[in-house]
């Protein structure tokens, strides 16, 4: 009987959907396999998040608790982490694929000479070991690994299981926590942008996504109207983040966010494979382009040739007449 | 101020690759310097020109791989830097991140520097461990993800692009931050450029001068094959009058695709 931990990400004082999509399925593979699935939460208010963290059936709960934990910085983090892997001593220890958890991933193996596989599409336990998969080369390619050993660290990208609640009366246990000044080598000075009450694009179900092609006032109002009438959240290709005109929080592909909602819209995006990288699971991609040889099409279930400023208005009314 | 940039020679993304027996098969060999690593050298050279005077800036780039990538070593000097240390491998190892920051923390051992750049990940297999791992093994302050950076005294300025907006970080020195292509645009290397790297200094070593132990090169994960993606298939494309496309396509998310 081994444990299998998850981490329970929280961003904005939520948690973050993709961390209980793993420990979902890290429950099932521990029903499956005899294990103990259990869940750590790091936060200035761990506890406030336990029944949440409850109804998805992790069989215990270990909270570390500290102001420090208000922010993302890493040096207090990886010493909580530290701490909960001793404590807990998890086989596999698994994580959503957040900005946060790439921060502190590599130096947490590092430190635990823990075997790491970053940023998982699917994963499964093997006898001595695990097996996953990770896209590679943009996305283009899937390649299979395996990572053995007693301590296994991994990242799981969001939307790659479902989240289902299964109630559970796990036991709560508590990590004495404290770090000193000095300890906090680096200094958070400030946050800029943060999102607010904004859903995170990697949780999104709808996408509406700007490219070039929308880069000036109007094509901006356009993709305005289309995300508010279909309830979506804007995202943006790099030539719109790199203009300065939408926030770089919202850029998604390779350097930017990895999604996959029910609908992506892509607006005047050419579908250069840095920016497919981040969006090819998507359940339905409709795109919109003038070009019709751009390479977008090559992977929309609904290609639309034309030209942006004289389809969306239209499209917004017909969609406006079918949401009444 | 003393930068290195540790930076690694990947295979080209957009050149077309196949899949044979899980084998990975390149159609070319065309390899790149890693782009996000091009943004690390870009930074570098942009501080140290703008403290020259203050005191003299270097910037040295280190790369571990196999002798081919000597040219990548030489587009990194022909767009500015200073001198570079090659860490020769045999030909065809298939190293993982934690070796490759093993390997470099025994390089780093005995430097002095202010601050070691890194890519935020690599091109082809987007692991983005290297950085933070290195950073552990030598025991440096760091920050991941870096758009932008500046010095002020001995102390980096990062901002990092985090989960809820960006992070504005201060890190002493000597630190280690790894950076995004969302920084700059890497300048293209001039012709003078290209013809001065041919002079500057390049120091070849290998591996066993690292002194290090077997176990260290001993991978904890393995690459066991790969597979083309269930492919996308390109659904209905619709061209025509605007207004038509326009009513035709929302129908069909609505009744078809069920999505509205
Ligand atoms: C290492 C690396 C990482 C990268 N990471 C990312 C990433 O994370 N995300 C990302 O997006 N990019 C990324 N890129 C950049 C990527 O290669 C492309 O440059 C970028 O995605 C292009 O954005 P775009 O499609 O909006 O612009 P373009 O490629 O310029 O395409 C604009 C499209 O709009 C169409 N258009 C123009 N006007 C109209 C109109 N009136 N009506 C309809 N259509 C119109 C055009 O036909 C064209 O197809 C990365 C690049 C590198 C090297
Ligand atoms: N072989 C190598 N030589 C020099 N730097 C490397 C090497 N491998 C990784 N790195 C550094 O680590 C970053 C990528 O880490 P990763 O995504 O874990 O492969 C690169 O951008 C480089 O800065």
């Amino acid at each position: 009987m081994s444990t299998l931990l998850t981490h329970i990400a929280i961003s904005d004082g939520t948690i973050k959907r993709s961390s209980l999509e793993v420990l979902s399925y890290l429950r099932q593979q521990a029903d499956t396999h005899g294990h103990d699935a259990e869940a750590v939460i790091i936060d200035a208010a761990a506890s406030d998040f336990v029944e949440q963290v409850r109804q998805y059936g992790a069989s215990k709960i270990y909270t570390v608790e500290d102001p420090v934990f208000k922010n993302h910085i890493n040096t207090p983090l990886l010493k909580a982490l530290a701490l909960v892997m001793d404590k807990a001593d998890p086989y596999l220890f698994a994580f959503a694929s957040t900005e946060g958890t790439k921060d502190i991933l590599g130096a947490l193996a590092a430190n635990q000479d823990a075997a790491v596989l970053s940023d998982v599409s699917a994963f499964e336990l093997t006898g001595d070991g695990i097996k996953a998969t990770r896209p590679v080369m943009a996305a283009k390619i899937l390649s299979e690994n395996e990572a053995r050993g007693d301590k296994i660290l991994i990242s799981v990208r969001s939307g790659s299981y479902e989240a289902n609640p299964k109630g559970a009366d796990g036991e709560v246990v508590n990590i004495d926590f404290s770090i000193d000044e000095n300890e906090i080598q680096a200094t958070l000075r400030e946050i800029i942008g943060a999102s607010g009450d904004k859903v995170d694009l990697s949780e999104a179900e709808t996408i509406v996504a700007a490219g070039r092609g929308t880069r000036d006032e109007e094509g901006q109002r356009l993709v305005t109207e289309l995300a508010s009438v279909l309830n979506a959240s804007i995202g943006a290709s790099r030539a719109l983040t790199e203009a300065g005109i939408l926030d770089p929080s919202l850029q998604i592909g390779q350097t930017g966010k990895v999604v996959s909602p029910r609908l992506y819209i892509a607006v005047g995006i050419s579908g250069a494979i840095q920016h497919v990288a981040g969006m090819a699971s998507s359940k339905v991609i409709v795109a919109i382009n003038k070009d019709p040889e751009a390479p977008i099409f090559d992977i929309a279930d609904y290609g639309i040739v034309g030209d942006l400023y004289k389809v969306l208005p239209p499209f917004i009314e017909e969609l406006k007449n079918i949401k009444r | 101020m003393k930068f290195y940039i540790c930076i690694k020679q990947v295979p080209d993304i957009n050149a077309p690759v196949q899949i044979k027996n899980g084998d990975l098969i390149r159609d070319t060999d065309r390899t790149v310097l890693n782009a996000y690593d091009a943004s690390a050298v870009e930074e570098a050279l942009v501080l140290t020109e703008k403290n020259e005077g203050e005191e003299d800036g270097e910037v040295e780039v280190v790369l571990v791989g196999p002798d081919n990538a000597s040219e990548t070593i030489r587009k990194a000097l022909a767009m500015g830097a200073d001198k570079a240390t090659h860490i020769r491998t045999d030909g065809n190892t298939d190293y993982d991140s934690s070796v490759y920051a093993k390997i470099l923390a025994s390089f780093f051992k005995d430097k002095e520097y202010d601050v070691i750049s890194c890519g935020k990940q690599s091109q082809d297999t987007d692991a983005g461990l290297t950085g933070s791992m290195l950073a552990e093994y030598l025991d440096l302050p760091y920050a991941t993800n870096a758009v932008g950076l500046q010095m002020e005294g001995n102390q980096l300025i990062v901002t990092r692009q985090g989960d809820a907006g960006r992070e504005v970080i201060a890190l002493p020195g000597p630190c280690l931050v790894t950076c995004s292509n969302d920084m700059n645009e890497p300048r293209i290397p001039s012709l003078k450029g290209i013809m001065q790297s041919k002079r500057k200094p390049v120091e070849t070593i290998g591996l066993e001068t690292l002194e290090m132990e077997e176990a260290d090169l001993q991978t904890q994960t393995t690459v066991t094959g790969y597979r083309e993606k269930p492919e996308r298939e390109a659904g209905q494309k619709f061209e025509g009058d605007p207004e038509e496309l326009a009513h035709k396509v929302a129908k069909l998310l609505d009744e078809e695709a069920n999505v509205i």
